[in-house]
């Protein structure tokens, strides 16, 4: 054992519960008082050497077994399961009423017990690091570990309770179904590093009674993200036997040990067993003599904690829970590639803002999730990062962490810092005479709209997403954005505001800790007005976006592109096939008399009616109005007749027309070689130019 | 309409082109020539008060053709004309090498006001006859004396005000409208209200997810515009002295846009003819109004940017619901 012993009386008192053994009857065999026991396991005094040999004797270990630490063995005899007797007064609990608070699936699991993880921060230099490793086992492994956890007792209060009519039994049911088909079961293990670990007395105030023994207990400091004890409940949901154990690496030293600390519990409802009735819980562990033979954890050897897949990664302190027969209560989730997949989104969902970290500084969170089967690698451990599941938040948080942030929103990787006040109103009891008001820092940086733009989210103490929300009515033409609204501890202010703030924000959350709102314990602790200095916090930080996201007013003296095109006025392009007849082809000669004979090809747009046309003879100008002259002569060829009035009426369908016509010499306005001339077609009836 | 001369013309291309532009003697940076639009803006910030513009050009005939043709003394001009000052300037150009013809034309600031047309001729000793044009080059260059980037941008004016500001009197009274068309003088104005909330972030947004609403804004704007720019240029048509006139100018413009589409199955000088005698005898003015639309809605787009508008809304509807 690789503990020094530090005190010879703590070490007596434990071997004398591991052997059961009373003071007064190791008093007997030495031929002692019990209190002379009682004073060397109290440490007030030490027995001499030969008087330590004889105890060692008497205890069955060797000699020198004390000096070094050495433990009586453990033995099935010492660690069993431990069910606590059903109430004298005849209630039953069908089912864990903590459990059933939440919507229970995977990625709330991952929620709750990494928030847990983060509120035992041990160190606050280092992150906490959490990995979930999932493991199905079959075989001889299965086997082993059946062993380990004595399974074979458990049997037949399965049995038993699977057969209540209640959702826990149905759970048990599929889950002995599954177990009994596919001969495998799968684990998973939550493991957290600088962690506080389960501390504390088996019994009295501490981590471990909190999470061991008690329901909606929570041993919480100010910061914490859970004050209702609900999260815990969420392992025992997401075990489909109600079976989850418990191995921890204490910071504080719990009877003069830190390693090893082990007790599995047991969640299932009321049972009858062979004649006896059995309230619930369950627990694995040793039988404390001093307690009437109560279940108490024990300190176990590696083998028995590596049969158990409870290994831990290092000897950094926290813990690491093992979910039996692990499955997503959503029933989404059904294999180890979809279960890592839940799991990593889960965390890059919740906690990505802890996972960032600012040039100088460390994440406050490390997590990681695998997947095994059989000892081989299935899913390769992946570190979740937060850049890569929440670019745009990341980046936010990150240049905050960094003072990178700008005032004015220029280009497309900027970060807007802003502040939001809120108005802490006086406690209640406390005779705090005034209000205080805490600048919340806003930050917000463009997204890409593939994102899910436009979004709030806000976070206390531990980088804690608490609110998360759409932005409505959001200036036309801003950029699509992210905004993250940092409130109390989570400005890294360790101003008075700050806390009073934390503690505020903290009792307007409701039991999911998803909103800051009126609530029971708002209103009872803080003065009038508190609800409604939370609904002003609340505009105050969606107006406080929009201003930051509002685009400035651009000074324009351009068409906007989108009317440019809209409102073109150079000439339109002659259409390929206008809806008009017009001159295919002109040609033409001089005849002697100083007159034109033109022949002229007419192409003739599809229309039922048939086109009425007055050939037009005008002379070209440089520029003005060009004048006309009449014909002498008009002739039609094909597909035309003329009119008396030297008008061309075509033939009705026809496409093409050939007419010509010889120009009157007498109206030319200049000799006709001296000029140019047009030939043109009107419908007009009168002269147009 | 096809033009006959009694006289043979060159059949082979004749092609312009500005090779520099000088402002008073100090060369303008080439950016400001822009040959595949033929265009060049003169007007730079850092020389407001310039006298004369210096364009070199060079003109380019068939030179095979002309030297076998029936053409004798062979001579090539640079013309610069403008509408609006009924100005034309001529410069000859002397023939570098055969086929290739250069020469500067000068631009005299106070003879212009806007843009200047600059254009190539042939001319010839046909038939004994002197100085008739046998060639014209097929592109006409523009010259803008206004613009700082030779685009040739013919799109109707558009400022953005705030409606409501003090100092915009004539646009007060509409503050609450989103826009409003100024169609008097010599360039008509598309005026946007700055204070109506939303509009000019809305139209010059580049999101696509706003696209649909600010095409259909577009659309339903330019509709305005060409219906209230053409009834302003009816009146402009002058048909008390004979036949009716093109007005010229932008009237014009916006008269050749719209007429296609208002009577269909008429020839521009066709359709001018029918607008004037519409206004003339007072008759079928509202089937004019019921067209016009048409003609105004075909220009602004609106049946398609408005179907991708409702389109949209529908779907982004459904995904709602």
């Amino acid at each position: 054992m690789s503990e020094e012993i530090k005190e010879f009386g703590p070490w007596l008192g434990r071997q004398l519960r591991r052997k059961g053994m009373s003071q007064v009857e190791l008093a007997n065999e030495l031929d002692v008082t019990r209190a002379a026991v009682s004073a060397w396991i109290t440490g007030r005094a030490e027995p001499r050497m030969e008087k330590i040999k004889e105890i060692e004797r008497i205890l069955g270990l060797a000699s020198g077994a004390s000096m070094t630490g050495t433990d009586i063995p453990d033995s099935s005899g010492n660690v069993e399961w431990h069910h606590r007797l059903a109430y004298a007064d005849g209630g039953r609990e069908l089912g864990n009423a903590a459990a059933f608070a939440f919507d229970s699936d995977l990625a709330v699991l991952a929620r709750e017990a990494t928030q847990n993880s983060l509120d035992e921060r041990f160190d606050s230099s280092r992150p906490v690091r959490v990995r979930y490793v999932l493991h199905e086992i079959t075989g001889e492994r299965l086997h082993r570990f059946f062993n380990a956890v004595r399974w074979n007792d458990l049997q037949p209060h399965f049995e038993a309770a699977a057969d209540g009519r209640q959702k826990v039994g149905r759970v048990l049911r599929n889950g002995l179904r599954e177990l009994k088909e596919a001969g495998g079961l799968l684990l998973l293990r939550v493991d957290d590093y600088n962690a506080s670990g389960l501390t504390g007395p088996e019994y009295d105030d501490g981590k471990f009674a909190a999470v061991v023994r008690r329901q909606l207990d929570s041993r919480k400091s100010g910061t914490a993200g859970g004050s209702y004890g609900l999260g815990k409940a969420t392992l025992w949901a997401a075990s489909q036997f109600g079976l989850v154990m418990m191995h921890s690496t204490l910071s504080e030293p719990f009877e003069e040990r830190r390693e090893r600390r082990l007790i599995g519990r047991l969640d299932l409802p009321w049972r009858e067993v062979e004649g006896r009735q059995y309230a619930g819980p369950a627990w694995l562990g040793e039988a404390d003599p001093r307690r009437d033979g109560a279940p108490r954890s024990w300190w176990a050897d590696e083998r028995t904690i590596n049969d158990l897949y409870l290994t831990r990664g290092s000897g950094d302190p926290g813990t690491s829970f093992l979910i039996v027969g692990v499955h997503d209560p959503a029933g989404e989730a059904t294999d180890l590639e979809s279960m890592h997949t839940v799991l990593v989104r889960s965390l890059a969902e919740s906690f990505w803002a802890c996972m960032v970290s600012g040039r100088d500084s460390a994440p406050m969170l490390e997590a990681s999730v695998e997947a095994l089967r059989d000892g081989r690698t299935v899913v390769a451990e992946e570190r979740v990062d937060p850049h890569r599941y929440e670019p745009a938040r990341s980046r936010a948080v990150r240049a905050f962490l960094d003072g990178e942030t700008v005032t004015e929103m220029t280009d497309a990787e900027g970060v807007v810092s802003a502040t939001v006040p809120l108005t802490v109103p006086p406690l209640k009891e406390v005779g705090r005479p005034d209000a205080v008001v805490h600048q919340a820092i806003l930050l917000v940086t463009p997204a890409s709209d593939d994102e899910g733009p436009n979004r709030l989210v806000c976070m206390r103490g531990s980088h804690m997403v608490v609110v998360e929300r759409p932005v409505s009515d959001v200036p036309l033409g801003s950029p699509p954005f992210q905004a993250v609204l940092l409130a109390g501890q989570a400005t890294g202010s360790k101003a008075e505001d700050a806390e009073l703030a934390e503690n505020f924000l903290r009792t307007a959350e409701p039991p999911e800790h998803n909103d800051w709102k009126q609530t029971d314990d708002l209103t009872a602790t803080y003065a009038r007005g508190a609800a409604s200095r939370i609904r002003e916090f609340r505009r105050a930080m969606l107006d406080q976006v929009r201003a930051v996201v509002k685009p400035p007013e651009v000074k324009v003296d351009e068409t906007p592109p989108s009317l440019r095109d809209l409102l073109r006025l150079d000439p339109p392009s002659t259409p390929r096939s206008p809806g008009f007849p017009t001159v295919k082809s002109a040609t033409g000669t001089l005849d002697t008399d100083g007159a034109w004979r033109v022949r002229v090809e007419v192409r003739l747009p599809e229309r039922e009616d048939p086109w009425s046309v007055r050939p037009i003879l005008r002379f070209a100008t440089r520029s003005g109005p060009r004048p006309q002259a009449g014909w002498a002569e008009v002739t039609a060829e094909s597909n035309c007749e003329v009119t008396d009035d030297n008008r061309l009426l075509f033939t009705a369908g026809a496409r093409t027309a050939a007419f010509s016509c010889v120009s009157d010499v007498a109206e030319h306005p200049v000799a006709a070689d001296m000029s140019v001339i047009e030939v043109d077609l009107a419908q007009a009836k009168d002269e147009i130019r | 309409m096809k033009r006959l001369t009694p006289y043979p013309v060159l059949v082979g291309d004749v092609s312009l082109e500005v090779r520099e532009a000088r402002l008073d003697d100090i060369s303008l940076p080439f950016a400001m020539i822009s040959v595949p639009q033929r265009m060049v803006a003169l007007h730079q910030v850092e020389r407001e008060r310039w006298e004369t513009a210096r364009l070199s050009v060079r003109l380019r005939t068939p030179r095979q053709e002309l030297a076998s043709g029936p053409w004798r003394d062979e001579g090539c001009y640079a013309v610069l004309s403008e509408r609006r000052t009924n100005v034309r300037t001529t410069a000859r150009l002397h023939q570098e090498e055969p086929g290739i013809w250069t020469g500067d034309v000068v631009v005299h600031r106070d003879r212009h006001v806007g843009r200047v047309q600059l254009t190539g001729h042939v001319v010839a000793t046909v038939d004994g006859t002197a100085g008739r044009q046998i060639g014209t080059a097929d592109e006409t260059w523009t010259i803008d004396l206004k613009a700082r980037t030779p685009v040739k941008s013919t799109t109707i004016r558009t400022v953005w005000a705030d409606f409501g500001d003090e100092g915009n009197a004539r646009l007060r009274p509409f503050s609450a409208d989103p826009w409003t068309v100024e169609s008097v003088g010599e360039e008509p104005v598309l005026y946007l209200n700055k204070g109506f909330e939303g509009l000019s972030t809305m139209l010059e947004s580049s999101r696509s997810v706003d696209r649909a609403a600010r095409d259909a804004v577009s659309a339903q704007i330019a509709q305005d515009v060409w219906t209230s720019l053409f009834n302003s240029a009816v009146y402009a048509i002058d048909f008390e002295s004979g036949p009716p006139d093109w007005p010229g100018g932008w009237q014009e413009s916006v008269l050749k846009r719209l007429l296609s589409d208002v009577f269909p199955d008429r020839s521009p000088d066709d359709a001018l003819a029918e607008l004037a005698n519409r206004r003339r005898t007072g008759d079928g003015g509202s089937d004019l109004q019921t067209r016009l639309l048409h003609a105004a809605a075909k220009q602004a787009r609106l049946p398609r940017n408005l179907g991708a508008f409702i389109r949209t809304v529908r779907r982004s509807g459904q995904e709602n619901e």
